[in-house]
C-alpha cells in the first residue's frame, strides 16, 4: 500500500515537472525579403513557415524553417531567379536556430542570437531584437534579420547590368502558441 | 519519433529513477536531468523532421539546381544581347532619313540620289535582325521550369515579345521590297510603305518590353 502510494505520488509529481517543460508551436507567419535594385524595389513573401520550441530546465531553443520556394514576389521570374541564386533547389529550406532562456519569452523586447543556415551556409548574427506581444493565447514575435547575400556567398543578382544591393532584409512576424 | 518526443519521454524514465533513491515524504530537490545524467548540456532543440515538411520539400535536388543555372545563364545571355541589339536598332532608325537615297550638298545645293543612305540603313536593319534573332533564341531555348506559372511583369514581357517578333520579321521583308522599289527609281509604294510603321512599332515595343522587367509598375 505504501509502496504503490509513493510511486502514485512520484508519478504525480513527475507528470508536473514534465509538464513544465513546453512546447512551443507556431501558428503562422509573414516572412517578407526586401530587395533594393536602383530602378525597383521589390519583395517576396512567405507564409509557409513552419516552428516549434522547447523548453527545459528554463532555457528554449527554437527553430523555425521556410521552403525558399515559398517566397513570392509577384513575378513568376523574378522568384525562379531568386531561387538560383539562392541556390534554392540544392539547399530547399531556410532554417533559424535559437536559444534563449525561459524567462526572456516574457520581455517585451527579446534580443536574440540566431544562426540562419541558408544557401548551404550557416551564419551567426548576434542580438537581433524582436518585438513580443501578447494577443490572449497566442505570442506575437515581429522584428527584421539584417540579412546580407555576402554573409551567405551569393552573388547579387543583376538586372541591365547592375547588380541589387547587398542588404536583403528579412521581416520576420511570427505568432506562436504554447501547447 | 522525433526527438523533442523523445525527449520528453525520458522525463519520467529519469525521475522513476530517482525514486528508486527517495523515500516517501521527501522532496525531490536536485533537477532530475541533472542527478541522472551527470549531464548538463542542455537539449538540442528541436529538428526539422518535427517541423513536418514533406519530404520533397526538405530534399535538395541538385539536377533541378543545374536546370536553374543554365536557365538563368541563358536569360543574362538574353539580357545583354537584348541590350546590345539596342545599338542597331536606334542607329537603323537615325539613318532611316538617309534611306531615302538623297543626298543635299549645302555647297553645291544639289541634290543627287545616292545609295549609301540606302545601304547604310539596310547593313544596320540586317545587323539588328541578326543580334535580335540571337536574343530571342537565347529566351526560347532557355530550360522552362515545370509548373510555374508566368505571373507578374514577366507576363508583358512576354506578350510584347510577339508584337516586336512579329515586327522583326515583317519590317525586314517591307524594307528589302521598299529598298527595291528606290533601287529601281521608284516612289516606295504598295505595302512596302507600311515598312517605317512596322519599324516603328517593332521599336516602341522592343522598349516596352525591355521597361516591363526594368521598372515596377
Amino acid at each position: 500500500m505504501k509502496t504503490s502510494f509513493t510511486v502514485g505520488l512520484f508519478l504525480l509529481t513527475a507528470s508536473t515537472i514534465v509538464a513544465a517543460d513546453a512546447q512551443w508551436v507556431l501558428d503562422r507567419s509573414t516572412l517578407t525579403y526586401h530587395v533594393s535594385h536602383i530602378l525597383h524595389e521589390s519583395e517576396g513573401v512567405s507564409h509557409s513557415a513552419r516552428g516549434k520550441g522547447t523548453c527545459h530546465n528554463g532555457q528554449c531553443d527554437f527553430l523555425i524553417a521556410v521552403p525558399v520556394k515559398s517566397f513570392d514576389s509577384g513575378d513568376s521570374n523574378r522568384d525562379l531567379h531568386m531561387i538560383q541564386v539562392t541556390r534554392g533547389s540544392e539547399f530547399p529550406l531556410v532554417s533559424v536556430r535559437t536559444h534563449l532562456p525561459e524567462a526572456m519569452s516574457g520581455a517585451s523586447t527579446i534580443l536574440v542570437d540566431l544562426d540562419v543556415e541558408f544557401g548551404g551556409q550557416k551564419v551567426h548574427y548576434k542580438q537581433i531584437a524582436f518585438e513580443r506581444v501578447a494577443q490572449g493565447t497566442q505570442t506575437k514575435i515581429s522584428g527584421t534579420v539584417p540579412l546580407a547575400l555576402s554573409d551567405f556567398r551569393i552573388d547579387p543578382p543583376k538586372l541591365l547590368t547592375v547588380a541589387v544591393k547587398n542588404e536583403v532584409p528579412l521581416k520576420v512576424e511570427l505568432v506562436w502558441h504554447v501547447q | 519519433m522525433n526527438r523533442g518526443m523523445a525527449r520528453r519521454s525520458i522525463g519520467p524514465t529519469v525521475l522513476l529513477l530517482i525514486a528508486g533513491f527517495t523515500t516517501f515524504g521527501q522532496t525531490l530537490a536536485v533537477e532530475p536531468a541533472q542527478t541522472v545524467s551527470g549531464n548538463t548540456a542542455k537539449p538540442e532543440g528541436p529538428s526539422l523532421d518535427d517541423l513536418g515538411f514533406a519530404k520533397d520539400q526538405i530534399k535538395g535536388d541538385k539536377a533541378e539546381q543545374a536546370r536553374l543555372d543554365k536557365r538563368t545563364h541563358m536569360l543574362q545571355m538574353h539580357q545583354r544581347l537584348g541590350l546590345i541589339t539596342l545599338a542597331p536598332l536606334i542607329a537603323t532608325l537615325v539613318t532611316s532619313g538617309m534611306a531615302v537615297g538623297e543626298h543635299h550638298s549645302a555647297t553645291t545645293g544639289v541634290t543627287t540620289l545616292t545609295p549609301f543612305g540606302r545601304n547604310l540603313h539596310a547593313g544596320l536593319g540586317i545587323a539588328t535582325v541578326g543580334l535580335y534573332s540571337a536574343t530571342a533564341s537565347f529566351a526560347i531555348f532557355a530550360p522552362k521550369i515545370q509548373g510555374t506559372p508566368t505571373r507578374g511583369n514577366i507576363r508583358l514581357h512576354k506578350t510584347l515579345a510577339w508584337v516586336h517578333g512579329t515586327g522583326m520579321i515583317l519590317t525586314p521583308i517591307l524594307g528589302a521590297m521598299a529598298y527595291q522599289q528606290k533601287g529601281l527609281g521608284q516612289k516606295v509604294h504598295g505595302i512596302a510603305s507600311m515598312h517605317p510603321v512596322a519599324a516603328w512599332t517593332t521599336t516602341l515595343a522592343y522598349g516596352a518590353a525591355i521597361a516591363a522587367v526594368s521598372f515596377k509598375f
